[in-house]
């Protein structure tokens, strides 16, 4: 069965086995689309129609990760006609990502020498990574990543 | 939390949706589904009415010439005998049966069919709704099947009619009686309710199948012995000499005979009273079709998965 | 509006409950899936929604309050029963005929088109289809009368994999375009979460579990830490199921949520759709099964009724 594409320059597939749930995976998606320049700003993203037919899920899962790309300003959905990018994520400049790297270098080397070997590291660093976002959005309430907001429209991501 | 709202328009508010699905369109439903078994009784019916014909044509000419004969009518008359008669008589039984036949063939398969293979999963979650479905049905089916048994019957009566005269047998005498008038087409039709009815009690084919016939065949023992005696339409009488002549199909049907002190009593019905005799056990024929065809659409309706 | 609401619904066949005590609530305009061991009640709960049935005890009503089986509901509701009952003998355009014929609204167009788009011969005997393809016509069939709710029971269980994605593509889409309500019954709960937004588990008869997918998603967790507090942790916890070998236990929890601390040497993992239903189909109150060097797991009493969520 052929699916037609629509107009959008991206398309969504689903990793089952990651643990995230779907509408977070097709929201991560388009965040990385946007930053890697596939997405630009007045790109429509896939229709609802398309997505489900494709991938099979629920159209509440999409119109879901829609909503909380709307929330974060990210896209926005024009009445019969789909939902389109609205804003670009900034790019974090190269001097932070530079000084987050070593802060975390310095980190492992210290995880190192206490003995977690590399798979230790990991299941450390996944752990606490998702206290971390949980306890974001717990304090932010429901719905969302629990990323606050920085500024006008725009959300921090790393590259 | 769940529901965001659609971009899509669903077109739901299109239908006015408010007028019930009207009973013609069951007829079409009706002839595709039971097109086959329609078919079949057609066919088979039509096939034996062309023998009926044919043969009837035979028949209706030898008797004439027997009638007629003059000189030496003993070799035509065994002809007659051996050939004709034999033929017409094992009609006669089998369209004694006819009835029986029809109705087991016709009425379970309506219902129970549905049931065994869960087809009424479908056929009753549908628009129409199982009662109209129902009722529509049984209504359709038993016109069509009553209407073919009385052409049938009609046919037979002309076929069978010279032999009346050569064996002297009487209209009113249970095997000749039920063929022919419109007794036949109402027992045929209370044969399909039967079957109907108990299709839909005992939701498996066969087994019902076999069931009608008991009971129908209990139902036409209990009309001969019991209920023909009874009809008003009898007439007790002291008068021996009616009864006095040769057998002629014309003769009075004697129901039974009593003596009461030194007097003989006889109970006869006159063949003048030969369509009253019918429409009567038409009619209650016709009632109980109709209770029948009213118990299967109560059952129906209270039928759980 | 709740496509499906029922109150303290029960059936009895005989002298055994089928459905007990069933009291449910499922939103319009998602997807419900029902999931449950063979006889748990999925197929008595579809067949009391559509009007096969009627209910010994409590009530049932469907699209907002209407009685079940009224004309008003048929019209509303398709059905596609277990393995698809069709008319065998009739051929595909016959039976779109024939559906065109019992409903008071039938999209005859959008059905042949749908029915040319997946290669199915109108003229072909519905008989003589492959499972999948008498699982679409029944699909088309249903979809065409344009109803608002759909429901079917295991409509999968027939079908391999391929026509599986076809068959709910079908369904997914048709929510989209039509703004159509789901429930459907199905044994395949790794597909139940990509498809399913509200969650039905049933066991013995009996409602294990309800609620909006993410929702039960979010509030589950598992907690893993040393046996020896496993029990404490578990009433702390009003866990749903508890397994534990000789040093270590994984604890099922239902009021965990974000919001609830993890207890110091314990460690929080999510919880997938597939082990949170298996772990409340596990009948309530039994016994730890033999250890013999493996996992022993024990379902806590009085652990059930809590988590019983009906949406709002």
């Amino acid at each position: 069965m052929t699916i037609d594409k629509g107009d959008s320059p991206i398309e969504f597939r689903l990793d089952p086995s990651s643990g995230v749930p779907t509408y977070l995976q097709l929201v991560q998606q388009v965040e990385h689309a946007l930053r890697l320049g596939y997405l630009k700003p007045g790109d429509q993203l896939p229709k609802v129609r398309d997505v489900v037919a494709a991938l099979t899920i629920n159209p509440n899962t999409v119109l879901k990760a829609y909503k909380e790309l709307e929330i974060k300003g990210l896209a926005a959905g024009r009445p019969g006609q789909g939902t389109f990018v609205q804003a670009t994520l900034s790019q974090i400049t190269l001097p932070e990502l530079g000084g987050l790297r070593r802060s975390m270098l310095g980190w492992l080397t210290e995880a190192n020498e206490t003995g977690l070997d590399e798979d230790g590291i990991v299941a450390l660093f996944t752990s606490v990574l998702r206290d971390f976002f949980k306890g974001r959005q717990g304090a932010r309430g429901q719905g969302g990543t629990g990323r606050g907001p920085v500024g006008g429209n725009e959300t921090e991501g790393v590259a | 939390m769940s529901v965001l709202a659609l971009p899509a328009q669903p077109v739901q508010g299109a239908a006015p949706a408010l007028r019930p699905v009207p009973w013609q369109r069951m007829i079409w439903v009706t002839w595709r589904q039971h097109r086959g078994m329609l078919t079949s009784v057609t066919a088979v019916l039509a096939a034996v009415s062309l023998f009926l014909l044919i043969a009837g044509l035979k028949v209706h000419h030898d008797y004439t010439a027997l009638v007629n004969c003059r000189t030496a009518c003993g070799a035509m008359n065994q002809s007659f005998n051996n050939i004709d008669w034999t033929m017409g008589n094992t009609i006669l039984i089998l369209m004694n049966l006819a009835p029986a036949l029809l109705g087991i063939f016709t009425g379970p398969a309506v219902l129970a069919r549905e049931l065994e293979t869960g087809t009424f999963r479908y056929a009753w979650t549908q628009g129409i709704g199982r009662l109209r479905w129902t009722i529509a049905k049984l209504v359709l089916l038993a016109a069509v099947i009553t209407v073919l048994a009385w052409a049938f019957s009609q046919l037979f009566a002309w076929f069978f009619d010279p032999f009346l005269g050569f064996e002297g047998m009487n209209v009113l005498a249970k095997t000749v009686f039920d063929t022919r008038g419109v007794d036949f087409a109402a027992w045929t039709l209370v044969a399909f309710a039967i079957g109907a009815f108990l299709g839909m009690l005992i939701r498996r084919i066969i087994p019902a199948m076999a069931a009608t016939l008991g009971v129908y065949l209990a139902l036409d023992l209990l009309a001969w012995l019991v209920l023909r005696q009874d009809y008003p339409v009898a007439i007790d009488t002291t008068n021996a000499s009616l009864f006095s002549g040769p057998n002629t199909p014309d003769s009075p049907w004697i129901l039974k005979t009593w003596t009461v002190g030194n007097t003989d009593w006889w109970r006869y019905i006159p063949v003048s009273r030969f369509w009253p005799m019918q429409f009567i056990e038409a009619s209650w024929l016709l009632i109980l079709a109709v209770a029948l065809g009213a118990a299967t659409v109560w059952l129906v309706r209270r039928r759980a998965a | 509006m709740n496509v499906i609401e029922t109150t303290g619904l029960g059936k009895c066949y005989g002298k055994a409950w089928a459905l007990r005590d069933f009291t449910l609530a499922v939103p319009e305009g998602s997807l419900a899936a029902l999931v449950g061991p063979n006889g748990a009640g999925k197929s008595t709960l579809m067949n009391m929604a559509v009007g096969l049935t009627v209910p010994t005890a409590g009530t049932v009503t469907v699209l907002g309050g209407m009685a079940t089986g009224s004309p008003a509901a048929l019209d509303d509701i398709a059905f596609m029963a277990q393995d698809a009952p069709v008319y065998k003998n009739l051929s595909v355009a016959d039976m779109l005929h024939l559906t065109r014929n019992l409903n008071r609204r039938f999209d005859s167009s959008a059905a042949a088109s749908r029915l040319a788009d997946l290669g199915i011969p109108l003229k072909k005997k519905t008989g003589k289809l492959s499972g999948g393809q008498q699982a679409q016509v029944a699909l088309t069939m249903a979809l065409a009368r344009r109803p608002r709710l759909l429901i079917l029971d295991e409509p999968l269980s027939a079908l391999d994999p391929l026509a599986r994605q076809d068959f709910m593509a079908t369904v997914m889409t048709a929510m989209t375009d039509d703004g159509v309500s789901v429930v459907l019954s199905s044994h395949a709960l790794a597909e139940l979460e990509r498809v399913a937004d509200y969650l039905v588990v049933l066991g013995g008869g009996e409602l294990r579990l309800a609620g909006e997918v993410d929702d039960l998603l979010a509030e589950h967790q598992v907690l893993t830490g040393p046996a020896a507090d496993a029990d404490r942790l578990a009433g702390q916890f009003s866990a749903v199921q508890v397994k534990r070998a000789g040093a270590q236990a994984h604890l099922l929890v239902s009021d965990g949520g974000p919001d609830r601390a993890v207890p110091p040497g314990w460690e929080s993992h999510p919880v997938g759709l597939e082990e949170l239903v298996l772990a409340y189909l596990r009948p309530a109150g039994g016994g730890a099964r033999p250890a013999g060097g493996g996992m022993s797991s024990a379902v806590l009493p009085g652990s059930r009724t809590e988590l019983t969520e009906v949406s709002k």
